[in-house]
């Protein structure tokens, strides 16, 4: 518990601007209602520990339950864990359960229960997708019928913040309903298959119309949650989603495009308008290396043709490229220019954005260093997709300011799944612009930037990166590991094998009706302590 | 007749054979599979290439189309690899939503297109004739997403919500989900706007070339031999014009019905309506490829099987035409 409270005091806080917390006397919360949220994608599938999709994620968050949750001031708090304890080593984590948790089935929530569930994460078969945060998970033992511990290979400085945190985290599942029903039944979003302990259950979700989740009357929070029903149906445009939201058809859009926040405002005056500090890094993504072999994922690898010069990617990515024009024009101002690997409002960021001035003369210089020039002009393709339009924007401003070095950069516009296709299986390009995954923390980055990581899109071979990874979520001590944090980022910039252009913003937007929503950027949506005022 | 319509369904089976087969090789040509997408940000070169196995996505494209199709025979339209939905359950849900949507936008489209042809022909070069043929021309050159946004807009923003900006309300008796509203006019409601988005475009082609079947018709012999006949204008025109006019028109008609399926994709977007349009749009994005064929199945059959219909029809808008 000694280092948890360390880890609680030092975890710097969630980046929340606003926090609409119209916390109101328990007695003067009105019962009852249901919430109608605007998605703005589809829900992929219901599966949760193997599906992707914030869409997904934010349904879980109500669903299911786990054994602690992060507020978003980066407190931990009980959730169907009452206390938890680390061993002086940090290699043991004993978790104490509430005795009062049932799974949406009926069936009790105790150590076997949670033993079960991480021994399911565990196994490749499951194919998790927090598996590959949990290698420093050595194994999950019942003490007693609520008492259980983690084991650890190693320290984790990060252990609680990714079982609380990291995507889904991890969410408890009744064994009873995971053996009785398949994943293909999960997926598909069976109600009796996807039962969890969170304070809504599902009762239906029809792909394409609706999903219906209930109030779970025996969960463990008493009065918890206010509301009767939650429906979720997907309104991809955002003029839909505002006529939508103008005319009262629904209480809540939960993922709203920057694009469109000042019309919003415009029309709904009384609207809540809720973000905070950017957690996902848009990046100019330059690759390094391609395989000398002509295979993909090859580990023979040779340099990229164009972006495998240092002189070239800093004259590109960092001293090229305008960010806060880029910030001006394509988000009207509403996002941070960035250069650090790590968002704004992530845990440990540090702002090198300095590092990286604007300044097109050096950029130059660089480039005829390299041996671009007037007799030789650089030509570079830069990818985009078509998931965002903002994406198509920023690959715009980029061409722009490349032409004005004298660099042509030619925009390939292709669908998402090509650019993922690309991106993950050492597919050709030269930069893409897209903004990749929330972080809570540096550590989250691990996946998307170690040499090893499937999504390590520059295909950089730098072992260095990796072992700062590895030593700062090792090390326990918050002051040593915020100066690793700092190293990484300066040394990040320095090499460019990651190119942040600016914070990606996330909005969210509420009636004022709704009252008790706690905002927590793309991590969690959670309607537990919602209301409705009306 | 009989055999006719016999030969024609038995054409049918090869024509859908053919395009599911064409869909097929297509979606597994163009970049990304379901895998990458089923995995997103958890994505390893390891899981990927033990869930392609799992999936069958590493066998043969021919090999797999055969599978694919030797379920279909047995009445299993496969299952989403992403949401492990069942296909058939899935388009069946969406089907009556796109079918209503599709059959009053070409409600709305005869609507306007039959008198303003009517009016245009019969008054040909007055005020009226030029206004119904401009009208046309707009209509025509307006995409479907931009008269949506426009209408929404209007009916939706501007008139303080007087119709819904989106989703769906189903007829009393046909709510596919448990959790619904039913109500004939929350329908109505729901589904003008879109219906006229969809239906202006086509109304407007319609127009123009009822138009010039209608001035080609009342010109023949025997619609002055009606006229002579001491005949009304009004059944001359009704009766005997515009039926005759109307044969190209059905078979345009016909055709028409595959641009209504892929405006149906862009306004069931904007309109967030649950129908065939969207699943298909969402299942081409994901790369889901049994869904993309459940898809492409029931637009292929759907298209042949209306434009046989439009060929019958022939036999009752001209009764000389006989189909041996």
């Amino acid at each position: 518990m000694r280092s948890t409270r360390l880890l609680l005091g030092l975890a710097v806080s969630l980046a929340v601007a606003i926090v609409v917390a119209d916390v109101a006397p328990a007695s003067a919360q009105k019962r009852g209602g249901t919430l109608r949220v605007a998605y703005g994608n589809e829900i992929l599938g219901l599966d949760f520990h193997t599906l992707p999709g914030y869409e997904m994620l934010w349904v879980a968050s109500n669903v299911g339950c786990g054994l602690i949750s992060l507020t978003p001031d980066g407190k931990f708090v009980p959730d169907a864990a009452e206390s938890w304890q680390a061993s002086p080593d940090g290699l043991l984590y004993t978790f104490k359960l509430r005795k009062d948790v049932l799974f949406h089935d009926g069936t009790k929530l105790d150590a076997a229960a949670v033993k079960f569930t991480i021994d399911r994460h565990l196994d490749p078969a499951t194919r998790s997708s927090i598996r590959s945060f949990l290698g420093a998970v050595h194994s999950a033992e019942v003490l007693d019928p609520y008492t259980v511990q983690i084991r650890l290979k190693y320290p984790y400085a990060f252990m609680l913040h990714m079982l609380a945190q990291y995507r889904t985290g991890l969410l408890l599942y009744s064994p009873t309903a995971w053996q009785k029903y398949s994943v293909e039944e999960r997926k598909a979003g069976k109600p009796e298959a996807v039962v969890g302990c969170g304070p809504f259950r599902l009762v239906e979700w029809v792909k394409g119309a609706q999903l219906v989740m209930d109030r779970f009357d025996k969960y463990f929070e008493p009065g918890v949650p206010s509301l009767d029903r939650v429906i979720i149906r997907t309104i991809k445009d955002p003029v839909t989603q505002m006529a939508a939201f103008k005319n009262g058809e629904i209480d809540f859009i939960a993922d709203f495009s920057a694009d469109h926040v000042d019309t919003l405002r415009a029309q709904s005056p009384r609207a809540q308008i809720m973000t905070g500090k950017e957690t996902t890094p848009m990046v100019a993504m330059m690759k390094v290396t391609v395989p000398a072999d002509g295979k993909p994922l090859s580990t023979n690898r040779a340099p990229h043709a164009i972006f495998n010069d240092i002189r070239v990617r800093k004259a590109v990515g960092c001293y090229g490229i305008d960010r806060k024009e880029i910030v001006k024009i394509a988000f009207k101002g509403q996002a941070t220019p960035w250069v650090g690997i790590i968002p704004p409002g992530t845990v440990d960021t540090v702002d090198v954005t300095a590092m990286c001035p604007y300044d097109p003369p050096k950029a130059k210089a660089l480039l005829a260093e390299a041996g671009y020039g007037p007799q030789k002009p650089l030509t570079f393709e830069l990818m985009t997709n078509t998931e965002k339009s903002v994406f198509n924007v920023i690959a715009t401003v980029i061409k722009e300011q490349m032409a004005r070095l004298g660099v042509t950069a030619n925009i390939r516009l292709v669908d998402k799944p090509s650019w993922m296709l690309t991106a993950t299986q050492d597919g050709p390009f030269d930069m893409y612009v897209e903004d990749l995954a929330s972080l809570l923390v540096v550590d989250q980055n691990v996946y998307l930037s170690v040499s090893t990581a499937g999504w390590n899109s520059a295909r950089h071979t730098d072992t260095k990166v990796d072992d700062f990874y590895a030593r700062y979520a090792r090390e326990m001590d918050p002051v040593k590991r915020k100066a690793i944090a700092k190293e990484l980022q300066e040394y990040s910039v320095d090499k460019l094998y990651w190119n942040t252009i600016s914070g990606s913003p996330f909005y969210q937007i509420a009636q004022p009706w709704m009252k008790g929503y706690v905002y927590q950027a793309e991590f969690k949506v959670r309607y537990h302590r919602v209301w409705l005022d009306k | 007749m009989r055999t006719y319509i016999l030969k024609r369904i038995f054409e049918i089976v090869p024509t859908i054979l053919m395009i599911t087969f064409v869909v097929f090789v297509m979606m597994r040509s163009v970049p990304g599979d379901p895998v990458v997408s089923l995995l997103g940000d958890a994505y390893t070169e390891e899981d990927a290439i033990k869930a392609r196995e799992a999936y069958g996505l590493n066998k043969p494209i021919v090999v797999q189309y055969f599978i694919w199709l030797g379920k279909l025979v047995q009445g299993d339209w496969g299952t989403s690899i992403l949401s492990g939905r069942p296909v058939l359950q899935d388009v069946m849900i969406r089907l009556p939503v796109t079918l209503e949507l599709i059959v009053l936008s070409m409600g709305v489209a005869l609507l306007i297109a039959i008198p303003a042809a009517i009016i245009g022909a019969i008054r040909q070069n007055t005020w009226s004739d030029y206004t119904a043929t401009t009208i046309a021309m707009v209509g025509v050159s307006i995409p479907e997403f931009f008269i949506g946004v426009l209408f929404l807009l209007i009916f939706s923003i501007g008139m303080g919500g007087l119709l819904p900006s989106s989703g769906w309300m189903y007829l009393p008796g046909t709510c596919p989900t448990m959790v619904c509203g039913a109500s004939i006019w929350g329908n109505v409601q729901h589904v003008l706007m879109p219906a006229f988005a969809l239906g202006v475009g086509r109304a407007a082609l319609l127009t123009r070339l009822l138009r010039a079947s209608m001035l080609e018709v009342i010109r023949t012999e025997y619609v002055t031999t009606a006229r002579a006949k001491g005949l009304a204008e009004r059944p001359v025109v009704l009766k005997h014009a515009l039926k005759n006019a109307l044969i190209p028109t059905v078979t345009v008609m016909g055709l028409q019905v595959g641009f209504l399926i892929g405006g149906a994709i862009v306004v069931e977007t904007l309109f967030a309506m649950p129908g065939l349009g969207t699943f298909g749009i969402d299942a081409i994005i994901a790369r889901d490829y049994q869904q993309v064929q459940g898809f492409a199945l029931i637009t292929a059959f759907a298209f042949v099987v209306i434009n046989l219909l439009v060929d019958l029809t022939y036999t009752f808008l001209d009764p000389r035409i006989r189909y041996a």
